[in-house]
């Protein structure tokens, strides 16, 4: 890291502040305080069903909390349209399932939120767009629908599609856990470059190799809270609560 | 895999005889058991015998003569008679309304380029033109007749040249033309302009009415269709709660009692002008009923829809209006394009059904004149045969157009 991130760094993109989050009467998220600074790559593991997705989903709001603060950006998420509209623009979020507009092409995929959203101009959008492919290491697929990408391909497609917008943060939910095995590699390949040009970036994910190679930082979840949070080194090396050892023992 | 090791060491040989051709796919396909070797020979026996009786009864037995004494009437009914339109000869004003269609077919052609538009506009204009050669004995059409079914080839080009170099070769172009032409259509047929003897629309008969109010139907249940579907979906209870009863309100009374109800209801919501003219009484109702299944089948499309699609256009910054017209509404639309072909397959069958309120329909036109004539009585079934026809070819046409477009958008594939 240069003297440029390392004081870029010490500015907080994310605050959470006794989070939680109901659906109906089930308590999914119990109270999450936490802090992730500018630039850093955190990554979030924990069994399944342990409010992973739930987190990440409140900090652009396609999830309410319902107690506590969440504060990106220096923006605090409330009820506010204007608030909510201003952070979706600030954060990226690739999911699972990759999530293209089948109707659409590549090319208007990537376009459609920067010229409807930002309101860029047809040309501007599509010189940034075709950028994003070079970088995404697709550039010649730009006319062709979704379909007819691999599911790789896709996955890249959906990172340059959360590029387009230009955001501070980027929220990545499981994004090659629905993928055929010899695609993984070049979605992380992507997603490494992504951290190394010093993007925010949280990212749920089971990949323990990226976890280890690129994470600043891990956070352990179980039953909707943060069960231990440390390097990577610390994670795998010497992890302090018992569920977190058991958990890595499972999935290792 | 064996053909793989196969072609390994030796070039793949071609497969035996027969399994290609005719006889290696009739063995495959109709004859691959017994029990369904059984089942083709029968059927072939009842296809064969159907259709020599069919043709032997239709061209040696059956006596036309019906259809060709109706002639011009199956397609603009009483209009041109001496009752609707005095002393002067107004069939030129149905043909004008013609050639604006053929135009907006030869539109179509220039803005969709090479797909169905093109087959569908050039075969439109080559039919309806050849009708300029149909025989005076059959038809008595005179030459300023004969030359307007003409013009319609070259009005087919005048709609491709005008999509093509001009800035109306857009959707939106054609939407515009299309509008224009049908008022100025209606206006010429009504003679609602200083100078045109009016023609009362109880007088508008025939294929013209059928399509003009299919036409209506159409243009106007697929949007208020969307509106009511969306509506439906609304989170504001009133706007719900209204959808909801007019959707089920007009699904759950038939046709032909709404257009009874019409003439008594209509009257009460519209100024008197417009509730006297039962042309937009009948296409109000019809409207309004086909909306209410267009958007139940909307709503079907709606709901197929996977949920990560309009949270992926939220994380993107799309607002609701958005995310409802840019994602949700195609993709819906797409899903749901067989269901809505068949509601307008319906709905233009249904136009049928004004002869409830004294309109005389193609069809009515038939029934109505066997009747008067009783002469013609035993031709009944060669006039029924020929008007099934007639509306095969139409609804065959729409629904050969939907499968054309699905298969170019790529429907079921992406
Ligand atoms: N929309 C929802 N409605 C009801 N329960 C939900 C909803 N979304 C998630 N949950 C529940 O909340 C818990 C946490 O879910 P999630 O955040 O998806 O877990 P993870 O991503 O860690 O597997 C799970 O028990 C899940 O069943
Ligand atoms: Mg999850």
């Amino acid at each position: 890291m240069n003297a440029n991130q390392e004081t870029a760094a010490t500015q907080d993109m994310i605050v959470c502040r006794d989070v939680h989050k109901w659906f109906g009467q089930f308590h999914a998220v119990r109270g999450i305080t936490t802090t992730v600074k500018q630039g850093q790559v955190v990554v979030v593991f924990g069994p399944s069903g342990s409010g992973k997705s739930t987190f990440i989903r409140m900090i652009n709001r396609l999830d309410e909390h319902q107690k506590g603060d969440i504060i990106v950006d220096g923006i605090e998420l409330t009820d506010d349209i204007r608030n909510i509209e201003s952070i979706r623009r600030e954060v990226g979020m690739v999911f699972q399932s990759f999530n293209l507009f089948p109707h659409l092409t590549v090319m208007e995929n990537i376009t459609l939120a920067p010229s409807r959203v930002r309101k860029w101009p047809k040309d501007k959008a599509t010189e940034v767009a075709m950028g994003l492919l070079d970088r995404v290491g697709i550039p010649e697929q730009a006319t062709k629908y979704p379909a007819q990408l691999s599911g790789g391909q896709q996955q890249r497609v959906a990172i340059a599609r959360a590029l387009a917008m230009q955001p501070k943060i980027m929220l990545f939910d499981e994004p090659t856990s629905a993928l055929d095995p010899e695609m993984i590699k070049e979605v992380l390949d992507v997603m490494q470059e992504l951290a190394a040009s010093g993007m925010t970036m949280i990212v749920v994910t089971h990949e323990m190799g990226f976890a280890q190679e690129v994470s600043d930082r891990m956070l352990m979840f179980d039953h909707g809270n943060i069960v231990e949070d440390g390097s990577p080194d610390q994670i795998f090396n010497n992890p302090q609560e018992d569920r977190t050892k058991l958990f890595l023992s499972q999935i290792l | 895999m064996v053909a793989n090791a196969h072609s390994l060491d030796s070039p793949a040989l071609p497969p035996p005889r027969s399994e290609t051709g005719a006889i290696g796919w009739a063995r495959e396909n109709l004859f691959n058991s017994r029990f369904n070797g059984v089942l083709t020979v029968l059927a072939a026996i009842a296809i064969i015998l159907t259709l020599w009786f069919s043709i032997r009864w239709a061209a040696s037995e059956a006596d036309w003569k019906v259809v060709t004494r109706l002639g011009s009437q199956f397609v603009i009914g009483q209009y041109n008679t001496e009752s609707a339109c005095p002393g002067q000869n107004c069939a030129w004003r149905p043909q004008v309304g013609l050639l604006l269609g053929i135009f907006l077919l030869g539109m179509a052609w220039g803005v969709a380029g090479k797909s169905i538009a093109k087959p569908v506009a050039l075969t439109a204009a080559i039919a309806v033109s050849a009708m300029a050669f149909v025989p005076y004995s059959l038809d008595r059409m005179g030459w300023d007749t004969r030359l307007l079914l003409l013009a319609n080839l070259p009005a087919v080009f005048a709609g491709l040249a005008l999509a093509r170099y001009t800035p109306l070769g857009n959707v939106r172009g054609i939407i515009l033309a299309g509008v224009a032409a049908f008022s100025l259509t209606l206006v010429l047929l009504g003679g609602w302009v200083p100078g045109l003897q009016p023609v009362p629309v109880l007088r508008w008969g025939g294929l013209l009415l059928n399509v003009i109010l299919a036409v209506a139907g159409i243009a106007l249940s697929l949007p208020i269709g969307i509106l009511l579907a969306l509506g439906r979906r609304s989170h504001l209870p009133v706007v719900k709660t209204l959808c909801v009863v007019f959707i089920e309100v007009f699904r759950g009374v038939p046709l032909i009692t709404l257009l009874f109800m019409s003439q008594v209801v209509v009257p009460l919501a519209f100024p008197q002008d417009f509730s006297q003219n039962s042309l937009f009484r009948a296409a109000i109702v019809i409207t309004l009923f086909s909306s209410a299944y267009m958007a139940e089948n909307i709503r079907g499309g709606l709901q197929s829809l996977h949920p990560g699609q309009a949270e992926a256009a939220r994380a993107l910054g799309l607002h609701g209006w958005q995310i409802t017209f840019l994602i949700s509404l195609p993709q819906a639309i797409r899903n749901v394009i067989p269901a809505i072909v068949g509601q307008f397959i319906a709905l233009f069958k249904d136009t049928s059904l004004v002869y409830i309120i004294g309109m005389l329909d193609v069809v009515e036109i038939g029934r109505a004149f066997i009747q008067g004539n009783p002469e013609y009585l035993a031709s009944a079934k060669e006039l029924f045969i020929f008007l099934a026809i007639v509306f095969w070819i139409f609804t065959y046409g729409m629904s050969y157009v939907s499968r054309r477009v699905e298969q170019n958008l790529g429907v079921g594939t992406r």
